[in-house]
């Protein structure tokens, strides 16, 4: 088990609710079982380019992005890059 | 009583003013859907339910809805474009809700050159495949704002008969309800095109249809300002006499009189802020044959901008008229253009408003 924690924004979009485990093998499937996922993965199901994952403090597109595998017990936190004004 | 409720959508999350018939004084609201830019939002008449066209640098463009003015919020489960396109959904940009008896349509416009349907209230979302794979596509280019479908116009007394406005491709019309487009862009031009009598290609900015006589259109583009009376067929080039220019964004008109249009011009493609260091509302009331400039109320010295869809007129008579800038300011005209106050300044920058009415 995972656990993956949200930002403000994403958090609103999930009820108020900022943290959540999941049973995933991989970054893309703990992503894919949020309730948010249509905002951090395009229709595509790739990553959105502007939000980045830490996998305990790496980011995850240096540990294979999607497909970076997990083995439980990592915290997965979700941040958006900054971008607008 | 009646009173109008006026959807502010901002850079920075959706402001509700809410006021009596008068409309000289409101309440304000929000923000709401805080993190998101609101480029557009409207109050379904059926139904009441708002729905908001919402976009976020990182975490993409979507469609929010709320049953109960802005308490709750749901966003939409499915929307997207397909992967044969090749391309995928950048920004949403208006909500339009459909006829009455069409319950749960709406209408979607979209970057890039998108337009999606709903029929289940705004929950799962398909786009137009007569609008996606259009065959003059190649000759679409996209405007500073992306390759935006931002006018959605639907015929009221014609089930079949739409309209939409793409920038940078043109003003395109289905008379068999959205399966079919014909390009309807004679007359416009496209001045910043070697050859300005094209097909398609024009940058439109605004389309609106005048709902008392649904064959006029009127169309604020990159390009001048015209009329068409013959459903989009042609269109009549029309700032000869009182514009100071024929750039511009965002168009209103007076529900009671389709001779009637107001737009807020700006110095040019190149210096985009408001004519003669002044923001100003121009109207014509004889079909764009002449225009006046309206000022009282208007802040001057000013170098504003207004939004392509940061204008807005009411159905109540007279019409209010409701013009939010790029600064943060709400301007309020309740009688059709005349006068103007300051409803609220200092929100985030405007980038759309939508009056709808309550009783």
């Amino acid at each position: 088990m995972v656990v993956v924690l949200l930002p403000a924004v994403l958090a609103a979009e999930a009820g108020g609710r900022k943290r959540f485990e999941a049973e995933a093998a991989t970054v893309g499937d703990a992503l894919r079982s949020l309730p948010i996922a249509d905002r951090v993965l395009d229709e595509r199901g790739e990553l959105r380019p502007l939000v980045n994952v830490y996998v305990d403090g790496t980011d995850a597109r240096e540990r294979g992005g999607l497909a970076a595998p997990l083995t439980g017990g990592e915290t997965l936190r979700l941040v958006g890059a900054i971008a607008g004004g | 009583m009646t009173g109008v409720l006026v959807l502010v959508g901002t850079r920075k999350g959706l402001f509700l003013l809410e006021g009596d018939d008068e409309r000289r004084a409101w309440r304000l609201e929000g923000p709401l859907l805080p993190g998101w830019s609101v480029f557009h939002a409207a109050l379904d008449p059926r139904d009441g339910t708002i729905h908001a066209a919402t976009n976020n640098e990182v975490y993409g463009a979507t469609v929010h809805r709320s049953p109960d003015r802005g308490a709750t919020w749901t966003r939409a489960e499915v929307l997207g474009l397909p992967e044969e396109s090749g391309l995928t959904l950048e920004k949403t940009w208006h909500v339009e809700p459909g006829r009455e008896g069409e319950d749960g349509r709406l209408w979607l416009g979209a970057a890039p050159g998108a337009l999606f349907r709903t029929d289940d209230g705004g929950a799962t979302w398909e786009p137009v495949e007569g609008i996606l794979g259009h065959e003059t596509r190649d000759r679409w280019y996209p405007g500073a704002g992306g390759l935006c479908c931002h006018s959605i116009q639907l015929d009221p007394g014609e089930p079949e008969r739409m309209y939409v406005g793409i920038s940078a491709a043109g003003v395109f019309r289905s008379d068999d309800g959205g399966e079919t487009w014909t390009p309807a862009n004679r007359g416009t031009a496209a001045d910043f095109l070697p050859e300005p009598w094209v097909e398609v290609g024009q940058c439109v900015h605004k389309v609106l249809l005048h709902p008392g006589r649904p064959a006029r259109l009127w169309q604020q583009n990159h390009c001048g300002v015209y009329r068409s009376d013959d459903r989009g067929e042609t269109w009549e080039r029309l700032e000869g006499n009182g514009l100071p220019s024929g750039f511009g964004f965002p168009l209103a008109l007076d529900h009671r009189d389709p001779d009637a249009a107001l737009v807020v011009p700006e110095e040019g493609a190149e210096n985009r802020v408001t004519c003669n260091g002044r923001l100003g509302v121009y109207r014509t009331r004889d079909g764009g044959a002449s225009w006046d400039l309206r000022t009282e109320g208007l802040p001057a010295p000013a170098w504003g901008a207004v939004m392509r869809e940061g204008f807005a007129s009411d159905r109540l008579d007279p019409p209010g008229v409701y013009l939010g800038t790029q600064s943060g300011s709400l301007f309020v005209s309740p009688d059709a253009g005349d006068t103007w106050l300051e409803a609220v300044s200092q929100l985030p920058p405007i980038l759309s408003v939508e009056a709808a009415e309550w009783s």
